[in-house]
C-alpha cells in the first residue's frame, strides 16, 4: 500500500515541479516581495543628492542663520544630501529668479518675507516638491530659525530653550520570551505580515493544484485505471501530499534564496545600508512550516472533494468559493487580531483550525502566545483534518465516478450518508 | 469446470434502479468470455464490483476461489469502459507508473513497457508526452498499460470502442494470442459481431438478469438445433405444409425451417427437391446477432 502511495506522490510531485509555472513563481515571488519590502527603502536611501537653492531674503537677516541651520541638521545625518543656499540680492525680481529655477539654474527657490517672523509665512518654489527629504530639512532649518528669533526678542537664550525643548524619541523593544529585548523598528511585524499573505496565497493555490487535479483526471477519465488498483482514499491522499511536496520544496528554494541574501556582506553589496533584515526566530519559522502543511492538508482535502463532486470548474465554483472564503475571513480578522491579540475574541478566533493558520501564526509575532494555546490549535487542526477527510474520503470515493449531472449539496449529503 | 472467476448473486440497485439483479456465472479458465448485453444492461456495474470499484448490495465475487480483495484484484488486467491517461505526462513514465501502482518494480516495469512499445511500433515516442500522440496511438498505450503485470485474467469493458476497423483487427489477433498462452479474457460489449468469432462462453445480460449462459457451441446448436437454411421458389405457406415442419421464418431471401426433434433432413430435402428447384439447403448455425436478438425478444415476452 506504501508503494502504491508513494508511486502516486511521486508521479503528482514530478509533474507539477518539472512545469516552467513552478519554476516562473518560485522565482517570480520572492523577487516581487522583495520589491515591495525593499524598494521603498531602496528609494528612501537614494533621496540624496545635490541641491542649489536660491535664497531671497527679504528680510535681510535670516541668510546666514538658516544656512547654518541646514548645514547643522544635515551634518548629523549620514544620508548623501548636500544643500547649497545662494543668496539673492533683495532688490532682484520674483520673476527672475522663477524662471532662473525653471531653467534648472537652480533646483528651488527660497523666500523670507521682510514680515517674518512675526507674520507672513517663507514661500519655497520648486519644479518638484515632493523632495521628501529636502522639504523636512528646509521646512526644520526655517522653523528653527524663526522660533529662535522670537524666543531671543523674548529675552530667552535659545540654546538653552533648544536644549530643554530637545525631542524625546520612542524607542521602540520587543520583549522576547527569555525577557531579553531587541530594537524592532516594525520590521518584525512586516515579516509577520509578508509570511500570513504567504500562507495564504500557498494554501488558496495549492488548494486550487489539487482541485484542478483531481477535475483532470476525471475529465480525462483515466481515474477509473487508477482506482482499478490504488483505492481511492489513498490516491486523494497520495495527490495531496504529492501537491504539499510541491509546496514544501518551494519553500526551501525561498529559505535558501533569503538564507544568500541576509548573509553577512550580501545585504551592503546589494547596496542597501540601514536596511536590516530582522532575524526570524527560529520557533516561528517553525510554526510557519507547521501551520501551512496543516492548513494545506485541510484546505487541500476540501478542494479534493469539490473537484470529486463536479466536472468542470465551473460548475465547481459556487463549493469552491465558499471554501475560499474560509481562507479570506482571517485576512479582515486581521486588524481584530493585531490590536488585541491576547484578547478573548483573538484567543477563539485562532484557535478555529481553518484560521488558526494565518491567525495563530500572526498573534505568535505579536504576541507571547501561552504554548498551551498553540498545542490546542494544532490538536484541534489535526481533528479538523481527520474529520474532513473522513468526509470527503466518501464524496470523493462516489463523486469521481459520476459524470453529467450536476450534484447539489443534498447529493452530497446523501452520498456521504450511503458510501 | 475449473473457474478462475467466480460470481455468485450479486446485486446492485441505485435507489429505485435494479442496476444488476442476483447474477451468478462463473468464468473458465482459458476461456474467452463474453459478457453481452444491451446499453444500460448492467455489464459495466457488475465490472466494477468485480473490480471492487463500487460495493455491491450483496453477493461474492471469487477469484481463484477465494473472495476478491484489493490485493487479490491486482492480479486481473483491467480496461474500464471509461479511460484515459495522463496528458501530460510522457509515454515511457505513465506506462511504468501504472506498471508501478499494479505491482511491478519500476525498473522491470521500464523494460517491459519499451519491449511492448517496439512491438507496437510505438518506440520513437517514448519520450513524447501522451497529449502528443494521436487517438490510436493512444488506445495502444492503454492498452499496454493494462497487460503490463501479465495478468492471468484480463477484463475488457468495451475493449473496440473507438478503434478503427485496422486497429480492431490488431487488437482481436493480440488477444487470441493471449488466449492461446493460457490467458482468461473476459469482454463486456454490445457490439456483437465483434466478439462471435472470439468468444468460447458468453452470459448474455438482459435488464439487469442473465438470459443466457454457457459454452457459445452448446448455446448455437441450442438455437440452431434442427433448423435449415433453404433457398427455394416455393411459398412460405406450402413450406410451412411440408412434413415435419415446425415453423417458417423468412432470412432474407432464404427460409429458415424448423424441424420436428428426430425429424431427418433428408426426408426434408427429398419433399423440397420433389416440389420445386432448390439452389441450397444447409444447417443453420446462428451467430451471437441472431441468438441475441432471439434471446432478448424472448426475455420480453417472457416478462410481459
Amino acid at each position: 500500500m506504501l508503494n502504491r502511495i508513494l508511486a502516486v506522490i511521486r508521479r503528482e510531485y514530478l509533474e507539477r515541479v518539472r512545469t516552467k509555472a513552478f519554476w516562473i513563481s518560485t522565482i517570480l515571488v520572492p523577487i516581487f516581495l522583495g520589491a515591495v519590502m525593499i524598494v521603498p527603502a531602496w528609494l528612501a536611501t537614494r533621496a540624496g543628492g545635490e541641491f542649489t537653492i536660491a535664497v531671497l531674503d527679504l528680510s535681510g537677516r535670516f541668510f546666514e542663520p538658516v544656512r547654518d541651520e541646514v548645514d547643522r541638521l544635515l551634518s548629523g545625518e549620514d544620508e548623501q544630501l548636500s544643500v547649497k543656499m545662494v543668496m539673492q540680492d533683495p532688490g532682484a525680481d520674483r520673476e527672475q529668479l522663477k524662471s532662473e529655477v525653471q531653467k534648472k539654474f537652480y533646483d528651488g527657490l527660497l523666500v523670507i518675507p521682510a514680515t517674518m517672523p512675526d507674520q507672513g509665512q517663507p514661500e519655497y518654489v520648486a519644479p518638484n516638491v515632493a523632495a521628501f527629504k529636502l522639504l523636512t530639512v528646509i521646512e526644520r532649518s526655517v522653523n528653527n530659525v524663526m522660533v529662535a528669533d522670537r524666543l531671543t526678542s523674548a529675552g530667552l537664550d535659545p540654546e538653552a530653550v533648544r536644549e530643554l525643548t530637545r525631542r524625546v524619541g520612542l524607542n521602540t523593544l520587543k520583549l522576547g520570551k527569555g525577557g531579553e529585548e531587541t530594537s524592532d523598528q516594525g520590521q518584525t511585524f512586516m515579516l509577520a505580515y509578508v509570511f500570513v499573505m504567504i500562507i495564504y496565497m500557498t494554501v488558496l493555490l495549492y488548494g486550487m493544484y489539487v482541485m484542478r487535479g483531481v477535475l483532470e483526471e476525471k475529465s480525462s477519465h483515466v481515474v477509473e485505471v487508477v482506482i482499478s488498483t490504488v483505492k481511492p482514499f489513498e490516491l486523494m491522499l497520495g495527490k495531496i501530499l504529492g501537491i504539499g511536496a510541491v509546496g514544501l520544496t518551494q519553500f526551501l528554494i525561498w529559505a535558501v534564496l533569503m538564507a544568500a541574501i541576509s548573509a553577512p556582506g550580501a545585504v551592503a553589496a546589494v547596496g542597501i545600508s540601514g536596511m536590516e533584515l530582522p532575524a526570524i526566530p527560529a520557533q516561528l519559522l517553525f510554526f510557519f512550516v507547521v501551520y501551512f502543511v496543516l492548513g494545506f492538508l485541510l484546505y487541500g482535502t476540501l478542494y479534493a472533494g469539490i473537484g470529486a463532486a463536479f466536472d468542470t470548474e465551473q460548475e465547481a465554483q459556487n463549493f469552491q468559493g465558499v471554501v475560499t472564503m474560509f481562507l479570506i475571513v482571517p485576512l479582515v480578522l486581521m486588524v481584530q487580531i493585531i490590536n488585541q491579540p491576547d484578547g478573548t475574541l483573538s484567543v477563539v478566533l485562532s484557535l478555529v483550525p481553518f484560521f488558526t493558520p494565518m491567525l495563530m501564526f500572526l498573534r505568535m509575532t505579536l504576541t507571547q502566545v501561552p504554548p498551551i494555546q498553540l498545542v490546542g490549535s494544532v490538536v484541534l487542526m489535526v481533528g479538523a483534518i481527520f474529520f474532513c477527510t473522513w468526509i470527503v474520503a466518501k464524496i470523493y470515493r462516489v463523486g469521481i465516478l459520476m459524470h453529467g449531472s450536476k450534484p447539489k449539496l443534498k447529493d452530497l449529503v446523501r452520498w456521504v450518508r450511503e458510501a | 469446470m475449473d473457474a478462475i472467476l467466480e460470481i455468485q448473486n450479486l446485486s446492485k440497485r441505485y435507489g429505485d434502479h435494479v442496476a444488476v439483479d442476483d447474477i451468478s456465472f462463473s468464468v473458465p479458465r482459458g476461456s474467452v468470455f463474453g459478457l453481452l448485453g444491451p446499453n444500460g444492461a448492467g455489464k459495466t456495474t457488475t465490472i466494477r464490483m468485480v473490480m471492487r470499484i463500487i460495493a455491491s448490495d450483496s453477493g461474492t465475487v471469487l477469484l481463484d476461489g477465494q473472495p476478491v480483495d484489493d490485493d487479490r484484484r491486482r492480479i486481473i488486467g483491467y480496461l474500464p469502459e471509461e479511460r484515459g491517461l495522463y496528458k501530460k505526462m510522457k509515454v515511457l513514465e505513465h506506462l511504468v507508473y501504472l506498471g508501478t501502482i499494479r505491482g511491478i518494480r519500476p525498473r522491470e516495469a521500464k523494460k517491459r513497457a519499451a519491449a511492448w512499445l517496439e512491438r507496437f511500433e510505438l518506440g520513437e515516442w517514448a519520450t513524447h508526452k501522451v497529449e502528443d500522440l494521436s487517438k490510436g496511438m493512444q488506445q495502444k498505450i492503454q492498452f499496454i498499460g493494462t497487460i503490463l503485470h501479465r495478468p492471468p485474467l484480463l477484463i475488457l469493458d468495451e475493449p473496440f470502442s473507438g478503434l478503427d476497423p485496422i486497429n480492431t483487427r490488431a487488437l482481436k489477433d493480440l488477444l487470441q494470442d493471449m488466449a492461446s498462452e493460457g490467458v482468461t479474457i473476459v469482454l463486456s460489449t454490445h457490439v456483437l459481431p465483434q466478439v462471435d468469432e472470439l468468444c468460447s462462453d458468453i452470459c448474455l445480460i438482459n435488464r439487469a438478469r442473465p438470459i443466457l449462459l454457457g459454452s457459445l457451441d452448446r448455446i448455437r446448436e441450442d438455437y440452431g438445433g434442427n433448423t435449415w437454411r433453404v433457398s427455394s421458389d416455393l411459398p412460405e405457406n406450402e413450406l410451412a405444409a411440408l412434413p415435419g415442419v415446425t415453423s417458417v421464418h423468412p432470412l432474407g431471401d432464404e427460409r429458415l425451417l424448423e424441424l420436428e426433434d428426430g425429424q431427418e433432413p433428408r426426408d426434408l430435402l427429398r419433399s423440397l427437391v420433389d416440389r420445386s428447384e432448390v439452389e441450397s439447403f444447409t444447417r443453420f448455425i446462428p451467430d451471437l446477432e441472431n441468438i441475441f436478438i432471439r434471446a432478448v425478444e424472448e426475455d420480453k415476452v417472457h416478462v410481459e
